[in-house]
């Protein structure tokens, strides 16, 4: 059955049903429209598409059917004002230019507003911001330039069905939002880019990483999207990137990354098999020979744990590194296969390479920036991919890397691998909350967490966890709520495993309970005792000082700013100094350039294999397989890491060392070698405290 | 070194050592026919006593050359310096009675008490300097660093009067503070003379009297540069003469306990 009706004086026949926007399209008139497309339900939100159709008010054509003897009018005076003041409000409450008018000059609602003829608005714009949204690598969200015509919403939920993208306040304050408004990139949102190709603005847009060119055969999106991970993108969302993932042939032999070097991107192998490995000498920097003999020379020198054993180090089998396996501490080196992806923290968090990574075979690989990583890790089937991975691959070896778990079985392990979930945290994500009920237990794959405590004067961090650590023991086993908040400090992906599970492993294995009673009980005497100490001094306080355990001050008063406590700490290490005599000044006293054993050791934060870690004592012990890439040097706010090279072989090595307090010694070499009794080595506590 | 109340042992110790000598000494000249000389035994042991505390207070420049040999701590060594050096001069006075005979005999005593005196100068130095120091230059830097900070706060300095051209004031005000900068402050930023600030405020626009008071904080950070060098200087210039005449002194005394001996 057919409609006839009359559009701008010409009588057109149209099937019943057919909207009048589309029966004026069909007949070669277009309508401006701002929220219809073609592929989407229309919804008449813009109300661009006005038009007259006898009735006393105008219609919205993209959604009235077009009737028997309709005489629709898309041009007359009373329209196109009408169209004129909707674009010229919605104008005033957009950036212009937008982000996409800026990038590729095509925002449809600037568009309009120059075919319209548009100038500055006659409209006040709003006063306050409605913000931005960059917490996605894939897609910048500018709320600004949202026009709320639900292109985006309605491209989520109908063309891909993925029902993310909903609306969020009302009236003035109405917006677009991610599940429950959170923001972009901590949702569940897949990153396919249908949201972004949809929308008529500059509210969605692609976010370029722009400091980043790689070098490699550019992939077609043609190609991407005949492989399952990406079957799912939008293939604009792929063109649009096409620069940043590329295809790279690698040589047998040739190297794909270098420990410590600083990096973006992550790799994907396709085909051949690659060895990572550690170049770095697995040992620490071992100060000597001031204890044996007044006149031997002192040195530094490699040793490893078997030949030197420090006390509160670590009895780790294994060297957590930025890739799917953990290497074995005696002989570092490991196999990556098709399938398997490397460099996911130097992508994400920008950390320096853990691994060196040579191929052993040729290879072909992807080599891809964050935002294509983050699509990647969205997809769900390469999540799945990457899940299963794990859980067949790593999980075990997970596991029993940390001390306390190396009596698990192999059997109640293998029961574990269906039911341990990996999950994905963003930056500043809150993984669980103190005084929440303990559900879970937390085993760190990627990246670092914030372990710290709420008190009435604020944040009491009680420990930086990175891959290897565990969480959330405590209040499991008091079967009772979390004594503490652990936040992602970066891009963090944890293995949960369920409260059922850890009973069942706490029961299976009373060892393992037993230990991890016992550290839980030490650490919370730890942040007992942390949390109940006395803060007299505000500027104190404010100056950092207070999170030392243990400070070099001069007493200003008595130094004659000889040096000698400098050269004496060069004299004790090999002619590097770890100590500078400058810093922040306390009353009459300077507090150094020293190793500080910070309360909040910031220096272990992003360390890429997580070698610089806390001893039972709460001194700061940098392991055998630090890679030297210096992150923690760069990252210790008071200097106090340097990084001591050594020869090896015909390359130069270099290993972080900082303050060792030199412990060979009754008393530290720069304090010992004082003439004017000014460097003194204190508990910042006692001490300032007696000053008060 | 600061001598405070961590001092009370070791003077005392000097104070009682030398009251024994005086003691021996006086004892000495009453009960000898001939009096005391450094050629008679006990005159011999002073000259000894005290030349051993000489050696050992100039073996604190050895110690520090060799900061981490675990050979007593540092300040125990720069005690004994003080103390054990001051006690050596009455020492060798009571070995030679006194007199000095001879010409080598008569340097060696001048070469003594010009080296006495400098270190009681040095200590005294040493005393108020630091405390000095801490107060008149609370942006103190590492000495050697000096050249390095005055080359950044230049850079700074210029850097600021560049930035002037952002702020919202008339060309020309703009043109007559950068002329300002560069005939009345710039040559004499590492110098700054008194004053030098007071009249030059009134004479510019209101927008720009931040700017004005960026670059009073430099040259208050250059006189503190200033001041730090001047006391730094002081603090060790001494040793100049204090070092090298001590260690004249241990040889021509070694030549003369040789030559005393052997003839």
């Amino acid at each position: 059955m057919s409609v006839q009706l009359t559009i701008d004086g010409v009588a057109v026949s149209v099937p019943d049903g057919t909207t009048v926007f589309d029966a004026a399209r069909m007949n070669g008139i277009a309508i401006p429209t701002l929220c219809h497309q073609q592929n989407e339900t229309p919804v008449g939100v813009c109300r661009v598409c006005v038009v007259e159709a006898g009735g006393r008010v105008l219609t919205a054509s993209c959604v009235r059917p077009a009737e028997n003897g309709m005489v629709v009018s898309t041009n007359s005076e009373k329209v196109v004002n009408a169209r004129r003041t909707l674009v010229e409000l919605l104008m005033a409450d957009h950036p212009s230019p937008c982000a996409r008018q800026r990038q590729s000059g095509d925002c449809e609602l600037e568009t309009l507003a120059r075919l319209e003829g548009l100038g500055e608005p006659r409209f006040p714009k709003r006063l306050s911001s409605r913000g931005q949204d960059e917490s996605s690598f894939a897609i910048a969200v500018d709320h600004e330039a949202c026009i709320l015509c639900d292109r985006c919403i309605r491209g989520c939920d109908e063309i891909r069905s993925n029902n993310v993208l909903g609306r969020r306040g009302k009236g003035f304050n109405a917006g677009i939002a991610f599940d429950l408004n959170a923001p972009m990139g901590n949702s569940t949102c897949v990153s396919c880019g249908e949201c972004m190709v949809s929308c008529p603005t500059g509210a969605l847009t692609n976010r370029r990483v722009v400091e980043t060119e790689l070098h490699g055969d550019p992939v077609e999106s043609e190609e991407l999207k005949q492989l399952r991970y990406f079957e799912k993108v939008s293939g604009t969302f792929l063109e649009l990137n096409r620069n940043a993932i590329v295809r790279r042939n690698f040589r047998k032999g040739e190297i794909i990354c270098r420990e410590g070097e600083y990096g973006s991107t992550a790799f994907y192998i396709v085909e051949g098999t690659a060895q990572v490995y550690l170049s770095t000498p697995i040992a620490h920097v071992k100060t000597s020979g001031g204890a044996s003999g007044f006149f031997s020379r002192l040195g530094s020198r490699l040793a490893g744990r078997k030949q030197d054993r420090r006390d509160g180090e670590t009895d780790r089998r294994s060297i957590p590194i930025d890739a799917p396996v953990d290497l074995p501490y005696d002989s570092p080196i490991a196999e990556l296969g098709p399938g398997d992806l490397f460099g996911e923290m130097t992508c994400m968090s920008l950390y320096p390479r853990s691994a060196t990574v040579q191929a052993a075979t040729d290879c072909v690989m992807y080599e891809m920036l964050r935002n294509v990583l983050d699509i990647m890790q969205r997809n769900k089937t390469l999540k799945a991919q990457i899940d299963d991975n794990y859980r067949r691959r790593a999980l075990e070896d997970h596991l029993k890397s940390v001390p306390i778990f190396a009596p698990l079985t192999e059997e109640f392990i293998d029961s574990l691998r269906a039911s341990v979930e990996l999950i994905r945290y963003n930056k500043g994500d809150v993984i669980c909350r103190q005084g929440d009920l303990a559900d879970a237990f937390y085993l760190i794959r990627i990246g670092f967490i914030k372990v710290a405590e709420d008190h009435p004067e604020g944040e009491l961090i009680l420990a930086y966890l990175g891959r290897g650590g565990y969480f959330g023991e405590i209040g499991l086993l008091t079967e009772g709520r979390r004594v503490a908040t652990c936040t992602a400090l970066d891009h963090v992906e944890v293995v949960r495993i369920s409260k059922d599970d850890f009973q069942r492993m706490m029961d299976a294995f009373p060892d393992v309970r037993a230990r991890l009673e016992s550290v839980a009980i030490r650490h919370q005497e730890e942040n007992r005792q942390r949390a109940t100490v006395n803060v007299p001094l505000n500027q104190f306080l404010t100056q950092g000082l207070m999170e030392a355990q243990s400070l070099l001050i001069l007493d200003l008063e008595k130094c004659t700013r000889c040096d000698n406590c400098v050269r004496a700490c060069a004299d004790a290490h090999d002619g590097i100094t770890r100590l500078i005599r400058e810093g922040l000044r306390y009353e009459n006293y300077l507090v150094a350039t020293s190793c500080r054993q910070c309360r909040d050791p910031l220096c272990m934060v992003g360390c890429p294999v997580g070698s610089i870690r806390r001893r039972n004592s709460l001194e700061v012990i940098i392991e055998d397989w630090c890679i030297g890439c210096g992150l923690c040097a760069k990252n210790c706010p008071y200097g106090n890491i340097t990084l001591h090279p050594f020869r090896v072989g015909a390359e130069v090595k270099k290993k972080a060392t900082s303050c060792d307090l030199c412990t060979e010694h009754a008393e530290p070499s720069c304090v010992y070698a004082c003439p004017h009794d000014a460097a003194h080595r204190v508990d910042p506590n006692q001490f300032f405290m007696r000053r008060a | 070194m600061r001598i405070d109340g961590s001092h009370r042992y070791w003077a005392a110790a000097t104070v009682g050592l030398f009251l024994i000598g005086v003691s021996v000494y006086v004892a000495f000249g009453v009960y000898s026919p001939s009096g005391p000389r450094g050629g008679n035994g006990l005159g011999l042991a002073f000259g000894i006593a005290g030349y051993v505390l000489m050696l050992y207070a100039g073996l604190l420049g050895m110690r520090k050359k060799f900061p981490v040999l675990r050979i007593g701590r540092a300040q125990t060594w720069m005690r004994g310096h003080l103390w054990l050096g001051l006690l050596s001069f009455p020492l060798i006075l009571f070995h030679g009675g006194f007199a000095w005979r001879g010409p080598l005999t008569a340097i060696l005593m001048l070469l003594f008490l010009i080296v006495i005196v400098s270190g009681i100068f040095g200590a005294a130095l040493q005393h108020y300097l630091p405390r000095m120091m801490t107060v008149q230059v609370p942006m103190e830097t590492i000495y050697e660093e000096i050249p390095h900070v005055r080359q950044q706060l230049r850079q700074e300095a210029d850097q600021l009067v560049e930035a002037t051209a952002q702020i919202d004031v008339e060309h020309d005000d703009k043109v007559r503070f950068r002329e300002l900068y560069q005939s009345r402050i710039r040559p004499v930023l590492e110098q700054p003379p008194p004053e030098l600030f007071a009249p030059l405020r009134v004479a510019i626009p209101a927008p720009l009297r931040e700017t004005l008071d960026d670059l009073e904080n430099i040259c208050e950070e250059q006189r503190q540069l200033n001041r730090q060098v001047r006391l730094y200087h002081w603090l060790h210039v001494w040793l100049l003469v204090h070092v090298p005449l001590s260690i004249a002194l241990l040889v021509l005394g070694g030549v003369h306990a040789f030559m005393a001996l052997r003839y």
